[in-house]
């Protein structure tokens, strides 16, 4: 064989080759929202009860006694017999449309529906009944990034609907473009930064009456006589000294972009984008500002224990913050809170402290323990990560631990800190 | 998936250590390298979002270089590990494989070979942006080339191979998005130019 055909057997065989494209996919799940109009007519006559149904959207939690109240984003709320940790017991599913928080004083259920307040009955937690409701307290609200906003004139809601939609495009396989973190932010928005976060065993909602426990991004909450919900940019108070009867009783309108109310003993520490604001209660039925303690935009869930706040900021939020991280903040003196020091994080959420061991949410980073005995020297004394779960939320309850997170509901044996054990999960989309 | 190559591979060069034990006996050599260095040349068609989403087309260059170290299993085969490092854009791949080359011509002073190499591309020397994560994939890369040498003698090659690489990155999200990944698969043309001895 001559090597002239060879060369030309290989110059063919090479146009063939020729035409090579690279093939860069890239898939993306983005949030769609579309407008929809509602009745408030209609939508008055749709609280009920329903057979119990799977967790899909679990939203805030609260903890009452032996029951646990679960939200089902915009839907509703799944109430579950938790008097054995080990197996949870789905109850029934209150169906409340646009609900979003909930408290609960003695056998009285407070939760939003939208623009009203609806107060439900659940002495029978299987078959509760709606006693009473105000209407138009509320005036707009967001779920998982979508805004809703009540027109009084006609009586309708104009709500966004939000769909994740998964689109495959073609891409030129090099596109590096880091995020910019100030749209990351915006967009990330929802990663239900109004979702339930939950904190504080040091139990603060009660005094007065039986209460039960929310979590650090709670929006509502109960103190002596008085259900506190905060809005976008107000305060609003509902005496509930008898709670059957809640009346709406103030109205304090302040900042912006407020997120989550934490009461501890006389005081209210309000979260917003902007900062935290710490407000005098000592007389419950008239709080006054003392302070705000402004730190970058980001939005940040709140505990406190004596005279430390504790609170995270994280990205990837409405707030549109650049920071990740954990603030202690001297709060002895009210009306001038000082920072303690500020501790990295990856993507702190919820937080709960039963102290002196701080329970962080770190997202999809899992869940941090820390004990904070040593207020300039957390970060040395971390004593666990668990990596193994995606964690939004958690209450300590002191012996045993609820956290939340985009996979499920767990409960855990927290007897030591360091070393949970598994009680129970409930997976999102599956019955137990 | 790559402990299987990494499996494959052991398995190759155990069994060629084997046959290389035999062949000690003749006197034929049975250690061959083959060290090229070379392009990766391809294309991309895609719709940019620049420019109204009008479909582009652009022309891709990536610098290529590997070593084949292997046993001469008889006159015509040869079989061993490539070892190599390709520099794309977006990510710096090191595929490992498991490599075979065949002559398909015995006589004449320029001899038309088989290359073929099969493995996975790993990302160790990759550094990734804040917020990405690139992983390797599989690779496939056969082709044909030309030797120009003496006879068991060190030679001049130039291949011209397809080559396949997987990838895969996850990426930071953007507006409004709650996840967003890409899958890569880099279709190129090989063209390397080398020694073999």
């Amino acid at each position: 064989m001559k090597s002239t055909p060879l060369h030309i057997l290989f110059v063919l065989s090479a146009v063939l080759f020729w035409s090579c494209n690279d093939q860069c996919k890239e898939t993306r799940v983005t949030r769609r929202f579309s407008t929809v109009t509602l009745s408030l007519m209609e939508l008055r006559t749709l609280v009920k009860t329903e057979s119990p149904r799977l967790m899909e959207k679990p939203g805030k939690m609260y903890v009452k006694g032996k029951y646990l109240f679960v939200n089902e984003i915009k839907e509703g709320i799944h109430i579950i017999d938790n008097s054995n940790p080990s197996s949870p017991k789905f109850v029934s599913f209150l169906r409340i449309p646009g609900n979003g928080d909930i408290a609960v004083r003695d056998n009285i259920l407070y939760a939003d529906s939208y623009s009203d307040l609806v107060a439900v009955d659940i002495t029978n937690p299987s078959s509760p009944s709606e006693v009473e409701r105000l209407k138009n307290v509320f005036v707009s609200g967001q779920f998982e990034g979508g805004n809703w906003v009540v027109n009084e004139s006609v009586g309708s809601i104009t709500d966004q609907n939000v769909d994740y939609v998964t689109e495959t495009v073609t891409v030129n396989c090099e596109e590096n473009v880091s995020p910019n973190f100030w749209w990351g932010g915006m967009l990330v928005f929802a990663d239900r930064a109004f979702f339930g976060s939950a904190a504080s065993s040091s139990a603060p909602q009660s005094a007065g009456g039986s209460s039960g426990q929310a979590g650090s991004m709670s929006r509502f909450a109960i103190h002596n006589q008085f259900l506190y919900t905060v809005g976008q940019n107000n305060l609003r108070l509902f005496n509930i000294s008898n709670p059957k009867k809640p009346v709406d009783f103030k109205n304090i309108n302040f900042g912006w972009g407020i997120e989550t109310i934490f009461p501890y003993q006389n005081k209210l520490f309000i979260g917003s984008a902007t900062g935290m604001f710490i407000f005098d209660n000592s007389d419950p039925s008239n709080p006054v500002q003392l302070s705000s303690f402004q730190h970058g935009r980001a939005c940040d869930p709140v505990v406190v224990h004596d005279d430390i706040a504790y609170v995270t900021l994280r990205t990837g939020t409405a707030c549109a913050g650049t920071q990740n991280q954990l603030d202690l903040v001297d709060v002895s003196n009210a009306s001038s809170p000082q920072l303690i020091k500020s501790y990295q994080m990856e993507n702190p959420h919820g937080l709960s402290i039963d102290f002196p061991t701080l329970y962080l949410c770190e997202g999809e980073h899992g869940l941090k323990v820390f004990d904070v005995a040593d207020k300039f020297g957390v970060d040395k004394h971390q004593l666990a990560h668990f990596k193994d779960m995606d964690a939004y939320d958690v209450i300590s309850l002191g012996k045993t631990l609820l956290l939340i997170g985009k996979d499920g509901f767990y409960q855990y044996d927290s007897s030591n800190p360091k070393d949970l054990k598994l009680l129970s999960k409930i997976p999102v989309g599956k019955a137990i | 998936m790559r402990r299987k190559i990494l499996f494959l591979i052991g398995l190759t060069l155990a069994g060629a250590s084997l046959r290389a034990q035999e062949l000690l006996d003749t006197k034929r050599k049975f250690y061959v390298n083959q060290t090229e260095f070379g392009i990766l040349a391809g294309r991309v068609k895609y719709p940019n979002l620049y420019n109204g989403n009008q479909e582009q087309v652009d022309n891709k260059f990536s610098l290529t270089v590997q070593t084949f170290n292997g046993i001469q299993i008889d006159e015509r085969f040869a079989t061993g590990i490539t070892v190599g490092m390709d520099w794309y854009k977006a990510a710096l791949l090191n595929p490992v494989a498991v490599g075979f080359r065949y002559n398909l011509t015995k006589k004449s002073p320029v001899k038309l070979f088989a290359t073929a190499d099969v493995g996975y591309g790993f990302t160790w020397f990759h550094d990734d942006s804040e917020g990405f994560d690139t992983k390797g994939g599989l690779m496939i890369n056969p082709g044909l080339g030309l030797k120009y040498g003496r006879k068991n003698g060190a030679a001049f090659t130039i291949a011209m191979t397809y080559k396949r690489q997987e990838a895969r990155v996850n990426k930071p999200v953007l507006w409004d998005q709650t996840e967003r990944s890409e899958e890569r698969i880099y279709n190129r043309l090989a063209l390397r130019l080398g020694m073999s001895f």
